[in-house]
């Protein structure tokens, strides 16, 4: 039920009912066979999509957070390091980028990565937590002694 | 006698130095006077290696001139910096535009200076900042092109057989924000003599 003449606009003609039925008959006017003509059906549907609509908002932050993640832990793999090691380094080097940026830089700016990497690394090495038996020493990083 | 022990080392490490300028290893040949002890403490030699210390300044200096080099002759290539806005990071380039969500004071055709860079990269080089990088190495200037609210949404929550059904819709604010310029001003390991009072009123 598609209202493409502006003449159903010009005034509310018509009992409330046909009103009430149009508004679910918009939402669903997308949809095949009984559930796009029948009211009865059509609302059962329409109902159901907008509690999807709502809840999928939600779902949509969790899953680019889960992607994120994902994303970050690969690069870290890639240089042999732990997640969380990353994080601790970085955040003792006062160096305050987050998950979304970090993420980006993983995938689209290796070199980038790879120097945090480092970066955390040496950290690691230097204050002696996390995984530091397992780790290599990143070669050709000068701190300078300003690491601290 | 500990000080003793400490000039027999002194002594060892002058010995190991004669034969080797690199990480001292376990096989090296320990005069027997020294194992006398050897109960009590470890007689091997502690790892130890030469370090130049002008080495290090050396690549230091190398790769910082590299960078200014590279910056005055114009051929870092397209920058990208990593920016704090409105209490989100963006990695941003030339030519972009940000979307920040929420309420935000500046107005359509604001010329904005995002000062809170945390990193600033090339083709070749990347600044990282702890946490921001030194005030005036970078430019990203923006303008503000749009300030609108988002689409309707709506939130509509609904459980079966409880007659519970309820609706609301709402937007958010939205400003569009277009980055003009990211570049690199100024030298690299050249500090300002004064900090800290760009933004003072005096």
């Amino acid at each position: 039920m598609v209202f493409t003449t502006i003449v159903n606009c010009v005034r509310a003609r018509g009992p409330d009912e046909f009103w009430r039925k149009r508004r679910i008959f918009k939402l669903a006017a997308h949809y095949i066979g009984r559930r796009r003509n029948c009211y009865t059906v059509a609302i059962k549907i329409v109902h159901r999509a907008l509690v999807y609509a709502t809840k999928g908002r939600q779902l949509r932050k969790q899953d680019i957070t889960e992607l994120r993640n994902a994303r970050i832990i690969a690069g870290c793999e890639q240089h042999g390091l732990n997640f969380n090691d990353l994080r601790e380094g970085l955040l003792r080097c006062n160096i305050m980028l987050n998950r979304k940026t970090l993420a980006d830089l993983a995938a689209w700016e290796p070199y980038s990565f790879k120097a945090l990497t480092d970066i955390a690394k040496q950290k690691t090495k230097e204050d002696g937590f996390g995984s530091v038996k397992d780790l290599q020493a990143p070669v050709g990083v000068i701190t300078r002694g300003m690491s601290k | 006698m500990s000080g003793l022990i400490r000039q027999f080392c002194n002594k060892l490490s002058s010995f190991t130095k004669c034969y080797s300028n690199v990480i001292a290893r376990d096989n090296i040949n320990i005069p027997s006077i020294l194992s006398f002890h050897s109960r009590f403490y470890s007689n091997t030699p502690t790892l130890h290696e030469i370090v130049d210390p002008n080495k290090d300044k050396f690549i230091t200096e190398e790769i910082i001139k590299n960078v200014n080099q590279q910056v005055s002759q114009g051929t870092q290539g397209r920058l990208f910096a990593v920016v704090h806005v409105a209490g989100k990071q963006f990695k941003v380039t030339e030519g972009d535009v940000l979307i920040i969500e929420g309420y935000w004071p500046p107005n359509v055709g604001d010329k904005i200076s995002l000062d809170k860079v945390l990193l600033l990269g090339g083709s070749d080089f990347t600044l990282v900042g702890r946490p921001l990088i030194q005030n005036g190495l970078a430019n990203v200037h923006a303008t503000v092109i749009e300030k609108m609210l988002s689409h309707t949404k709506t939130h509509f929550r609904k459980k079966r057989r409880k007659q519970y059904k309820r609706i609301n819709f709402y937007r958010i604010q939205q400003t569009m924000l277009r980055i003009n310029k990211v570049e690199f001003v100024g030298q690299l390991n050249k500090p300002p003599d004064v900090s800290g009072l760009e933004y003072v009123i005096l």
